[in-house]
């Protein structure tokens, strides 16, 4: 208490000499210590407020003081900010500071004191410091609340490239702490066992809906928090305001950066300020901002504007004169008098100010480009007279204005399209014909291209084509062909004409284009090959004398598809060369190219053709080959020479191609190798028209394999197959001359001898008159004497029997392909009896033999003959007998089959009258006897050969036989 | 035909009502991690990492679905029903608040919210099932109940995510759950 009495004694001593000596400087020390410290948070600030106050101070004192603060963390000695701060303090005052910790609050305990020191002159020295106040404890670690763990700070917005240091606080003891800042794991300081924090610098944006940063440890406890990354607030940039009225003045501006966030930061605010009138206002858009302007004609104008965010604030600053600002309106367009080639253009520009004087810019577009570009000064009312303007076309013409004295930014354009009028046609058209002659007439195509835009000056209508006779005189009438007609067809004689030909529009007429149709059919010239270079076709004629107007060279476009396309082109008089290109052209394909020069009298005359092709390709086909002349050692090759319209290429000769023989090559040939790899035998034939080839030097009897294709500069024909020939035999023409008179010289003896053997029978042995048919068989008829016939031989006595007695057991060998009829023993008697001859067979009358031909019983008990089935055989032919034989041997069957046996005879030649006797049981008789049809014994009838054709030369005995059991077989009725 | 009148003490076949009810919970079976998925790729990491997972994540207001087998299969009827019952409502209530955190946090994601709001009406419509079911078999109807209380608001933006994660994945959890219950129930009861 004693203490406390002095101090106060010695204040109050100290307030009554301030008092009293107001002026004097203070010369004694102060001990002003602060106290009442009072420490909050702000915890989304991270800041801590102090407040504190000097109660010693005396009433209406007013003193500067300094007051040193001390800022502690987790414990009193970790003093981590020393700061200092200067201020006058009055009486009864309430000190504030505030500090923001880079440390969330929430963080760690944070420990504050403070002491002062007077700072004022009028203090005379020595200056000391006060005592410091006791610590004050801030500790926010409760905000932790029911939670095991957190993180701070929470949600968080911060501003990007900051620094940022985030905390994991827990309640536990941490350890194996991992914070991830989006993923990215950071490195981590632990503070205290419960705290670990971590540093982000130089933060970035990812997205506007925040950054995720959450901590682990061991125990299992995670916590995260959401940091909140806005871009940085820019200076609005090019911050300009203008009017265009006097009443309003338009304000733009570019905001840069959007630092809005979701839910955390709305777009940045703008603000606009004029200091001279004080007023402000808020705008409502992103980049401009409207301004009316005041009826008191304010001048100048000191305009600020101010964006802003939660977490700073940017500002630009304008100073203008509003007539320094003036953006003339955009002026109206029109046009008046618009011709072929001028139009006027005017316009008005509104103004509400004291019309300056404006500067106007006027362009005029053709074809989306600038073709004229002018000037004009005006008040309101601008006029200009546009000119060099092309008939029939589409201009746009526009302008826009500044102001001329205090020029700030040009009007928008105003601008306006515009149609010229159209003029006559300026240029005749380019005219060509096309002259087919036809049994005395002429078609003549007339043909001529549109007129360019820059000549037709309007929509063409119609050509008028008016056909003069050159030959005799006659009214022209003009005959019009509606566009867009590019030719006509006229029908002439062989008179000479004068054809003009105009291009029409709405406004007029063209030149006339003429041109003279000859009555002379014209020259005809050799064609030429023309020269192909990168730009075409190269075509140079010789200069012609001094009568020539021009030349025209002609072509078909597409003279493959035949339509031919004609196109042509005009040269000057001192022309005689030019390079004919066109996309129509394509390889392989052949041009012909014609070269006219015009008269003076319009007429056009051949000069030149050329031929050629764009680009050569090598032949599709080849020629279609006949070969003829085929001898043992040659053949000739011919063929026929190509359309010229075909060909892809100039053909320059042809290949023969030859297979080789064992591997060596005719003469004149060479070896060479196909597309196929295959080697081949190649004569080269150099000249295209010729189209025959001999291959000489061959082998009889042999096989050849040929091929012709022709050969281009790119190549030659496609690799087509071998032809094969096969040459004859050398003698075989030898053999055709001998066998042919031969075979002829053996017929004709054949006719002669079948024609003789005809007469010989006649002669020799005419047929045996056949008693039924016989002529005294009617006479006896009519005499009606039914007993009266002829005699039957069964009615026959025989007179006389001859026994014949045959050694039993012998046996007759018939013909090497008989059998067992052969071995029938005939042991029985027979009986011989002299008749005339009957049969038909006629022979030499001395030399008539009758043989003794075997009976057959089975025969006579028919009635019948047995006839066998073969047909008569003209006989001795030695030729034949080889087929006789066959004859013989299907007479011998079937002769087997009709009667069983063939008794074996005598081959004598005697005639046997033959008396069947009755042989039953006789064993001896044929084993294939019928049964006999009656028990008295009959007499047969008999056949005959003759002697002299059943047996030819007698050298073939075997054929005697044969012959001999043809004939029997024949006669056996 | 002529249909038997309805009087409100008549008892009803159980069947149909847990014959609709398993059709929608296997409705919803189909779209559950859909919704988490979806969810979980809207909130940044480490949420939408792949293979993100935090079952010790837990919200007292929701009862987790996790139950053991034995358990699970010795509950009644009544205690089966009223728990599943009581999880749909209290996920249902959950949904909305999840819906409203991400209009909020996720403002420009319509797909999200969309399915957000989907899956809340799903949950009401198997909600009203159950109580048809525990109405068919005259078991008592739990009063509804403000699961959330007063915990929605003042979260931070991460805790409103892990709150969705949660939700999400046990809306997921106690539809398959109710997928087995109701199998369980339409075994117990066919038609």
């Amino acid at each position: 208490m004693a203490l406390f009495a002095f101090f106060q004694t010695i204040l109050l001593l100290v307030s009554l000499s301030l008092r009293t000596c107001q002026s004097e400087v203070l010369s004694e020390p102060l001990p002003l210590t602060p106290e009442s410290l009072e420490v909050s948070i702000n915890s989304a600030q991270q800041c801590l407020h102090l407040q504190w106050r000097v109660h010693s101070l005396a009433y209406h004192q007013e003193l500067k003081m300094v007051f040193q603060i001390e800022i502690s963390r987790i414990n009193t000695s970790n003093v981590i900010r020393v700061d200092y701060y200067s201020t006058t303090v009055k009486w009864n005052q309430v000190l504030q500071w505030s500090w923001e910790s880079e440390l969330p609050l929430e963080c760690a305990t944070h420990f504050v004191r403070i002491r002062s020191r007077v700072d004022d002159a009028r203090v005379s020295e020595p200056r000391f410091w006060s005592n410091w106040s006791s610590w004050k404890e801030v500790n926010e670690q409760n905000s932790l609340g029911h939670k095991a763990s957190s993180v701070f700070p929470v949600d968080k917005l911060v501003e990007e490239g900051s620094n940022v240091t985030i905390c994991y606080i827990s309640r536990s003891h941490q350890n194996n702490v991992s914070c991830y800042l989006d993923g990215v794991r950071m490195h981590v300081e632990q503070l205290d066992p419960n705290v670990s924090a971590f540093h982000v610098n130089n933060v970035a944006f990812v997205r506007e809906t925040g950054t995720n940063i959450f901590c682990e440890m061991d125990p299992k406890d995670d916590a995260g928090t959401v940091l909140f990354v806005s871009k940085v607030l820019e200076a609005p940039k090019d911050f300009s305001c203008e009017t265009q009225d006097f009443k309003t003045l338009h304000c733009t501006w570019d905001p840069g950066s959007d630092t809005s966030l979701v839910r955390k930061q709305p777009y940045q605010s703008y603000t606009l300020f004029e200091s001279f009138s004080g007023e402000k206002r808020l705008c409502e858009h992103k980049n401009w901002c409207d301004w009316q302007i005041a009826q008191d004609s304010q001048e100048m104008y000191n305009f600020t504007l101010v964006a802003e965010n939660y977490l700073r604030k940017r500002s630009v600053n304008i100073l203008f004169n509003l007539t320094h600002r003036v953006r003339p309106m955009t002026p109206k367009v029109f046009f008046k008098n618009i011709s072929a080639t001028n139009a006027t253009m005017t316009w008005r520009v509104h103004s509400t100010g004291n019309h300056p004087t404006l500067l106007c810019q006027i362009e005029l577009h053709g074809e989306g480009k600038v073709i004229q570009q002018h000037n004009a000064s005006i008040k309101v009312n601008g006029e200009y007279l546009l000119s060099e303007l092309e008939p029939d076309t589409q201009y746009m013409a526009r302008v826009h204005c500044g102001d001329a004295n205090h020029f700030w930014k040009w009007s928008e354009w105003s601008g306006e399209n515009f149609t010229t009028l159209e003029a006559a046609p300026s240029e005749a058209p380019d005219v060509w014909r096309d002259v087919k002659s036809e049994l005395g007439n002429r078609t003549v195509t007339l043909f001529w291209k549109p007129l360019s835009k820059s000549h037709a000056n309007g929509k063409i209508r119609f050509y008028n084509v008016i056909v003069e006779n050159l030959d005799k005189p006659s009214e022209l009438e003009p005959v019009p062909i509606p566009a867009p007609a590019n030719h006509t067809k006229l029908a002439l004689d062989q008179c000479s004409y004068r054809i003009h030909v105009t291009a029409n529009n709405s406004v007029g007429t063209s030149p006339a284009s003429v041109i003279v149709i000859s009555g002379d059919p014209g020259n005809q010239v050799e064609e030429e090959r023309v020269n192909v270079t990168a730009d075409g076709f190269s075509l140079s004629w010789k200069p012609q004398s001094g009568d020539v107007t021009g030349y025209v060279v002609e072509w078909c476009d597409r003279p493959q598809d035949g339509s031919c396309d004609l196109q042509w082109e005009n040269l000057g008089p001192n022309t005689t060369s030019t390079v004919i290109s066109s996309d129509a052209f394509r390889p392989g394909v052949r041009y012909n190219f014609r070269i006219y020069g015009i008269s003076t009298k319009r007429i056009a005359y051949l000069l030149e053709q050329k031929t050629g092709y764009s680009q050569e390709l090598a032949p599709l086909v080849n020629p279609q080959v006949v070969m003829s002349n085929l001898t043992s050692h040659s053949f000739t090759l011919s063929w026929k020479e190509y359309p010229t319209e075909t060909q892809r290429s100039f053909i320059r000769g042809y290949h023969v191609y030859l297979k080789p023989k064992e591997g060596q090559c005719h003469p004149g040939f060479e070896k060479a190798a196909l597309s196929d790899n295959s080697l081949c035998c190649k004569y080269k034939i150099d000249k295209p028209e010729q189209k025959t080839f001999v291959v000489e030097n061959l082998q009889p009897e042999s096989i050849y394999e040929f091929f012709v294709t022709p050969f281009t500069s790119v190549g030659e024909g496609p690799l087509d197959a071998f032809t094969k020939v096969t040459t004859p035999d050398e003698h075989s023409h030898l053999l055709i001359r001998i066998i042919l008179p031969t075979v002829f010289c053996v017929v004709l003896i054949m006719i002669v001898c079948y024609l003789n053997s005809q007469w010989m029978k006649e002669k020799c042995y005419p047929d045996i008159p056949d008693p039924y048919k016989s002529s005294v068989l009617s006479l006896i008829k009519s005499k009606e004497n039914p007993h009266l016939t002829i005699m039957s031989v069964k009615d026959c006595i025989p007179d006389a029997i001859e026994v014949i007695n045959k050694p039993e057991g012998s046996k007759i060998q018939f013909s090497g392909t008989r059998n067992s009829l052969t071995e029938t023993e005939i042991t029985k008697p027979a009986y011989l009896y002299l008749l005339p001859a009957e049969k038909n067979y006629s022979g030499p009358g001395p030399c008539i033999c009758f043989e003794n031909f075997t009976y057959n019983q089975a025969a006579s008990n028919s009635g019948s003959c047995g006839h066998v089935p073969v047909p008569p055989t003209a006989p001795s032919q030695r030729g034949l007998l080889t087929s006789l034989e066959n004859l013989l041997k299907a007479l011998e069957k079937n002769y087997m089959n009709s009667q069983g046996e063939i008794p074996a005879g005598e081959t004598t030649l005697n005639y046997v009258s033959q008396l069947a006797s009755p042989m039953s049981g006789d064993k001896d008789s044929l084993p294939t006897d019928p049964p006999v049809p009656a028990l008295c014994s009959e007499y047969k009838m008999q056949m005959a050969i003759p002697l002299g054709l059943a047996s030819p030369p007698l050298s073939e005995n075997s054929s005697v036989s044969s012959v001999t059991l043809l004939d029997q077989g024949d006669h056996h009725h | 035909m002529l249909l038997p009148p309805l009087s409100p003490g008549d008892p009803i076949s159980p069947a149909e009502p847990i014959s609709q009810a398993y059709s929608l919970a296997l409705y919803m079976q189909k779209n559950t991690s859909t919704l988490l998925q979806t969810y979980l790729q809207y909130q940044g990491s480490p949420f939408s990492d792949p293979g993100f997972s935090a079952p010790e994540l837990q919200l007292s207001s929701l009862p987790p679905a996790a139950v053991s087998f034995k358990t699970w299969h010795a509950l009644d009827d009544a205690e089966r029903l009223g728990r599943a019952q009581g999880a749909f409502q209290a996920l249902s209530q959950h949904l909305q608040l999840v819906g409203d955190d991400q209009s909020d946090l996720n403002p420009a994601s319509p797909i999200l919210l969309a399915q957000l709001g989907a899956a809340r009406l799903r949950a009401q419509g198997l909600l009203g099932n159950m109580v048809a079911i525990m109405t068919a078999l005259g078991l008592p109807i739990p009063p509804e109940e403000d699961t959330l209380g007063l915990v929605a608001f003042g979260a931070s933006a991460f805790e409103r995510k892990c709150r969705g994660y949660v939700v999400t994945r046990e809306y997921g959890h106690w539809t398959d759950r109710a997928v087995r219950d109701l199998a369980l129930l339409k075994a117990k009861y066919p038609g």
